[in-house]
């Protein structure tokens, strides 16, 4: 009974500090993607709130948080009520099964926990699509209970968009299920121990550089970012599947899009970029005698591949136009699916071939 | 064939992307912003600004404005309003009892500066004129003398005591002669 009662206090901890960390990150990624856009189009961004408009992102919460909240009139209330939370769920809880350091275990009272990873089941991977499939009802029930055009436009839009292309995101990551023989994450990460050219993207037999790419392509997708961000698309659709939403369950759509793109940059991460190895063999800090700090290490390695993917989607909403509707699905369905499903042809056959060296 | 192969090779790599993540990221790294950060900064106006305009007095304080509507006929989205009317004792001469600018309307394009034979209308150098009633744009002659004073420090002599080859009403002589200070 005590053991459970301290498992449970555990785990409560490591959610409370998983979540603390992403609602920083979203907060630091609101005001990132301002400034960087800024930056990149010969603006300055948020400059009036704080110094360099460091502190925009309280601003925004504070407005968003007092704002008035207004359900439009033949909105169905339930529905319109429950889409944000359908929203924000399914793109937090992903993050339980995300390795954000190495599988190191410490002991607490008798009992031995993992410190870096909330739940470490053995179908982690299975367990962030199933979930992340489920945020498209928020956003389709969203658009549909608004009793807005606009609205239910925007939802169909991204029910269509999301579902073909968490097709392309699970074939993608096929061929690194293939290579590393688990589901799980951590073991997925484990594998890509050692040099760099260990990692999925550049690992033997197979390089998985094609998937990475469709990977990457579809993630964009998937998190509804530009150029594929039909279903908000301003020109069209004034703000798409949100247009009707307004305080805290706009914050709520809000922190969904931003906790979304965390989660597929950090699933990208794990998968083909080594997750929270090192680009070479053991940690720096362990060879110079501090192990016991390695642990640190390995968590900023993460967390630069993650602020990578970050850039890379605030890069491409600076640079590219919005694709047109016809386009975006001829690319998801005639591009990406036969790339995807022949690097899993090719890697089946190479991994079948060359069994010793993954 | 191989210009053929060159195009599919471009478009199987991102080619024209990745060209355009270039440039973006090239203004990223020689961020020079081009914007001015407004009520901290502004900027230098050019000198035929044409901002918020105002009535004009003479040196000795009487006003210019003759009455003579010409500045009504001539502005084309009907901005002013005068109201003309002799001066008492004087019947001879007229002036402006009542001169109201409807600021919502005006495009600022200066035909009433231009239309006005005593140069009683200026285009000021001011431009911040956001308010939060629509009514407060709508001025009267008090204010848009008060403009004028606030913008014109220096004022023109009365018209008897300028350069002698000064027509009294010097309508449309847009080649005239210096004046003497």
């Amino acid at each position: 009974m005590a053991e459970l009662a301290l498992r449970m206090a555990f785990s409560l901890a490591q959610i409370a500090v998983v979540m603390g960390v992403i609602m920083l990150t979203v907060m630091i990624l609101t005001l990132a993607e301002r400034k960087v856009l800024g930056w990149m189009q010969d603006r300055m961004g948020p400059m009036e709130v704080g110094p360099y408009g460091l502190l925009q992102p309280i601003a925004d919460g504070l407005k968003l948080f007092f704002k008035e909240d207004i359900v439009p009139a033949g909105a169905n209330k339930f529905l319109f009520s429950l889409a944000p939370i359908l929203a924000l769920v399914p793109a937090l809880i992903g993050f339980a099964v995300i390795p954000f350091g190495p599988d190191s275990t410490i002991e607490l009272f008798g009992i031995k926990f993992k410190p870096f990873i909330i739940s470490d089941i053995n179908i982690g991977i299975l367990y962030v699509l199933a979930f992340t499939s489920i945020g498209a009802y928020g956003i389709i029930l969203g658009g549909w209970a608004s009793n807005s055009k606009y609205s239910l436009l925007g939802g169909l839009r991204a029910a269509a968009q999301i579902i073909s292309y968490e097709l392309n995101v699970g074939l993608a990551i096929v061929g690194v299920l293939l290579l590393a023989g688990s589901l799980s994450l951590v073991k997925i990460t484990q594998a890509q121990a050692g040099w760099f050219w260990n990692w999925y993207i550049f690992a033997p037999p197979f390089p998985q550089i094609f998937a990475f790419v469709v990977y990457v392509i579809s993630a964009v997708a998937e998190t509804n970012r530009v150029p594929f961000d039909l279903p908000e698309a301003e020109s069209e659709l004034v703000a798409g599947f949100f247009t009707e939403y307004s305080g805290m369950r706009f914050a709520f759509f809000f922190i969904a899009e931003y906790g979304n793109m965390i989660l597929v940059s950090c699933i990208a991460a794990t998968l083909f970029l080594g997750g929270w190895n090192a680009p070479y063999p053991g940690t720096a800090l362990a060879r110079l005698g501090f192990a016991q700090f390695a642990w640190a290490e390995n968590v900023v390695w993460f967390a630069a591949k993650v602020y990578f993917f970050l850039f890379l989607f605030f890069w491409l909403r600076a640079t590219l136009p919005r694709l047109r509707y016809d386009q975006l699905m001829r690319f998801g369905w005639k591009v990406m699916l036969p790339i995807a499903l022949g690097n899993i042809l090719v890697t089946a056959i190479a991994a079948y071939l060359f069994p010793g060296s993954r | 064939m191989p210009k053929k192969f060159k195009t599919w090779l471009k478009t199987i790599t991102f080619y024209e992307i990745l060209v355009g993540m270039a440039a973006t990221m090239k203004h990223l790294l020689h961020y020079k912003p081009i914007t001015l950060q407004y009520p901290h900064e502004k900027r230098t106006l050019p000198d035929s600004y044409r901002g918020m305009l105002a009535l004009l007095r003479y040196d000795d304080g009487t006003e210019k404005c003759v009455g003579c509507d010409l500045c009504e006929a001539a502005c084309p989205s009907r901005v002013i309003r005068v109201v003309s009317s002799e001066v008492p004792g004087e019947p001879t001469k007229r002036f402006a009892k009542e001169y109201y600018m409807d600021m919502t309307r005006c495009l600022f394009c200066g035909m009433c500066v231009d239309a006005c034979p005593v140069d009683a209308l200026g285009m000021t150098r001011e431009y911040e004129w956001a308010v939060y009633d629509k009514r407060h744009l709508h001025l009267n002659k008090q204010q848009l003398l008060a403009i004028g004073d606030r913008s014109y420090p220096v004022r023109e002599k009365r018209l008897e005591f300028q350069h002698p080859n000064v027509a009294f009403f010097n309508v449309a002589f847009k080649n005239l002669p210096q004046k003497e200070s």
